[in-house]
């Protein structure tokens, strides 16, 4: 372990902002606030075309925008949200907190740390240069579906940087992922056996085993498709012998996975809040954790439940499958609900935004299922009834969590804690705007308006619903607005909290906010997966022991 | 290490099951043949694991180990700083972006490269 320089606990920072310290650090606490800041940055960028997208279907035969611009703001849309913010949103935080959890002072390779964050933040970049070019950003959507992809009109110079800056965010998860896995297994301080680690960093292995056997298809599928493109290969091209559906097995191979890629880590945040809201100790820790390498190997083979309609892929094998994942998911939900029942709960911000994930993602979870069955996604596949269960799961899901990580995290990334008030209007705001933005879209897809048209026709219930639905993404405009003004009033305020400001029981809690530089000036004994409550509570330790 | 070896162990059986029963009963060669790299995948990291860290000393694994047990010799002060992993990923960008745009922006890219990677073996010896 390395020791800089010691500083007292709880001592509160005074440092000059210095940028060349931030550009250059391989410190894996800076490296996952760099990727937190970046991935929220993202997140403005997606939510601003977000707002741009739902002002164009807010009224029917709109012309605010036209349709190749509109092809290009949901391409930039899904591809910055999917690959720019929620997924690395997860890789920040685990960045910042895996080390701490586990009691050690670093990542394992920390300069290949920093180097996945520069490939990453570099790869965004590139994705988006798209704009500056001629025929504009890449406009086949996020799943640069062939052949329309192929075709060297689809997007220009655009579609071609959205490739390689996709292939470059690709690799950085994959190295990121490298490091997480050898961390856990090798770094853990003494005492803190594999059965004792906290749940979030069980999830984020379950989460890093998948994407090392996923996201090198996506890798190979984006090679492919830049040789087709560039190169007179025909992978994916009929006139050329090529099978535009070999683009689909590999894309969704990845895709689906991916998927998961993006609520495990966030089924890791609920199973960290959740208890120390409830003043309980987490219900069926092990099992929440089998659970979480279920639905990983479960989901390695339910990609082409997105193919059902392709008439080329065993519909019977993928929806059985995809049926089975309901099951672990359900124990999930058991142990959360099993946790609070009979806790004594507190309403904080932090629980709030828990509660509200439930909420949603049990409505996208269901109507998952719904999609699992060939029949029911014959008829909504494409529409917005897919839309509304995507965003239910990734919003109203991952979102959430998102919101509940920084609130609950906030002080140990920062040493300030955010405003509760403020944080309250966040949270209702986002949580009516996201049911009246998402919601009225099932009815949409069941009314037959198909996803990814730029305008409709003024005839039934689509300019109502339409109308409804942008509304409501004002609201969660404002509550983001909030959010951004709660940041920069608990900057300027600048109260300092204590170590554990949340009574909380994990590791990351032993030490100061935000912590030294080597993390642990100190490390308790660890005995169970709550060393910090078993601290706090010597008395009660004997009987927590794992 | 035990539970990590189990788990990429039980992962490899997972996943040669589920290539075998879908490769059975779809006959599709695509997907028999990712999940069959898939099964290869899991069952090299297991082996990795069997081979290389079989005389690995995990502190975290002893279940009744305190800090001061697991004290080792002092290995010094180490940098939390690095120019390299910033200017690899912009070499790797200019590549990148040079392969739509232009040749020179690839020459830059790979002679930036180059020299990074003799500066990070150079400063590792």
């Amino acid at each position: 372990m390395s020791v800089l320089r010691a500083e007292p606990e709880g001592a509160e920072p005074r440092e000059r902002f210095d940028a060349l310290s931030w550009l250059t650090t391989t410190d894996h606490k800076r490296i996952g606030i760099l990727y937190v800041c970046t991935s929220l940055f993202y997140l403005c960028v997606a939510g601003g075309i977000a707002i741009l997208i739902r002002t164009q279907l807010s009224r029917p035969e709109n012309t605010f925008v036209g349709a190749h611009a509109y092809n290009q703001l949901f391409t930039l849309h899904g591809t910055a949200m999917i690959f720019l913010m929620v997924t690395p949103f997860a890789f920040g935080l685990a960045n910042f907190l895996i080390p701490l959890q586990i009691g050690a002072p670093d990542m394992a390779f920390p300069r290949l740390n920093a180097l996945s964050f520069w490939l990453f933040l570099c790869g965004g970049l590139v994705v988006f240069s798209g704009v500056l070019t001629s025929g504009g950003a890449a406009a086949a959507g996020w799943t640069a579906y062939a052949p329309l992809s192929v075709l060297r009109v689809a997007g220009g110079s655009g579609q071609d940087l959205w490739i390689v800056g996709v292939l470059m965010v690709s690799i950085a998860t994959i190295l990121t992922s490298i490091n997480f896995i050898t961390t856990v297994f090798i770094y853990r301080a003494p005492g803190m056996t594999m059965w004792r680690i906290p749940i979030f960093t069980w999830e984020m292995v379950a989460t890093s085993l998948l994407v090392l056997v996923a996201f090198p298809s996506l890798t190979a599928d984006l090679a492919m498709l830049l040789i087709d493109r560039h190169l007179g290969g025909h992978f994916f091209d009929p006139a050329g012998g090529g099978n535009p559906i070999l683009y689909q097995h590999l894309f969704w191979f990845f895709g689906h996975p991916e998927v998961y890629v993006m609520i495990l880590p966030y089924f890791g945040v609920i199973s960290e809040i959740v208890p120390v809201f409830s003043r309980k100790p987490i219900f069926g820790y092990t099992g929440l954790v089998l659970a979480a390498f279920a639905i990983a190997g479960l989901s390695m083979g339910v990609w082409a439940h997105h193919m059902f309609t392709t008439g080329a892929v065993s519909n019977p094998f993928f929806s059985a499958v995809s049926f089975l994942i309901a099951v672990p998911t359900g124990i999930k939900f058991f142990n959360w609900i099993g946790t609070m029942w009979g806790g004594s709960i507190s309403f904080e911000t932090p629980m709030l935004f828990s509660i509200g994930f439930l909420i949603n993602f049990l409505i996208g979870g269901i109507t998952g299922v719904m999609l699992a069955s060939p029949p029911i996604d014959f008829d909504a596949h494409d529409s917005y009834f897919v839309v509304a269960h995507m965003h239910y799961v990734l919003g109203g899901g991952s979102l959430f969590a998102i919101f509940a990580a920084m609130f609950f995290w906030w002080p140990k990334m920062f040493g300030v804690k955010l405003d509760e008030v403020l944080g309250r209007w966040t949270f209702w705001l986002m949580l009516v705007g996201f049911n009246v933005t998402f919601f009225p879209m099932h009815l949409l897809g069941l009314a037959g308006m198909p996803r990814r048209v730029f305008t409709y026709p003024d005839a039934g219930p689509l300019p109502l619903l339409n109308a409804i639905s942008s509304s409501g993404s004002y609201l969660m405009l404002v509550a983001i607005v909030i959010f951004a003004i709660n940041v920069v009033v608990t900057a300027r305020r600048r109260v300092p909290v204590p170590a554990d400001p949340w009574r909380a029981n994990s590791l990351e809690w032993a030490t100061s906010s935000p912590p030294p530089e080597y993390n642990f000036l100190k490390i308790p004994p660890i005995r169970s997966e709550r060393p910090v409550f078993d601290a706090r509570h010597p008395e009660l330790a004997a009987e927590t022991a794992r | 290490m035990k539970i990590g070896l189990r788990l990429f162990l039980s992962s490899a059986a997972f996943s040669l099951v589920i290539a075998l029963v879908y490769g059975f009963t779809t006959h599709d060669p695509t997907g028999t043949v990712l999940l069959g790299v898939m099964t290869f995948a899991m069952t090299f990291a297991a082996w990795y694991m069997i081979v290389a860290e079989r005389e690995a000393d995990i502190w975290g694994d002893a279940a009744g180990a305190t800090m001061r047990e697991a004290a080792g010799e002092s290995i010094g002060i180490y940098t939390t700083r690095s120019v390299l992993p910033i200017c690899l990923a912009v070499s790797v960008a200019l590549i990148a972006v040079g392969l739509i745009v232009s040749a020179t922006l690839i020459a830059i890219g790979i002679t930036a490269l180059l020299v990074l990677l003799g500066l990070l073996i150079s400063g590792s010896r």
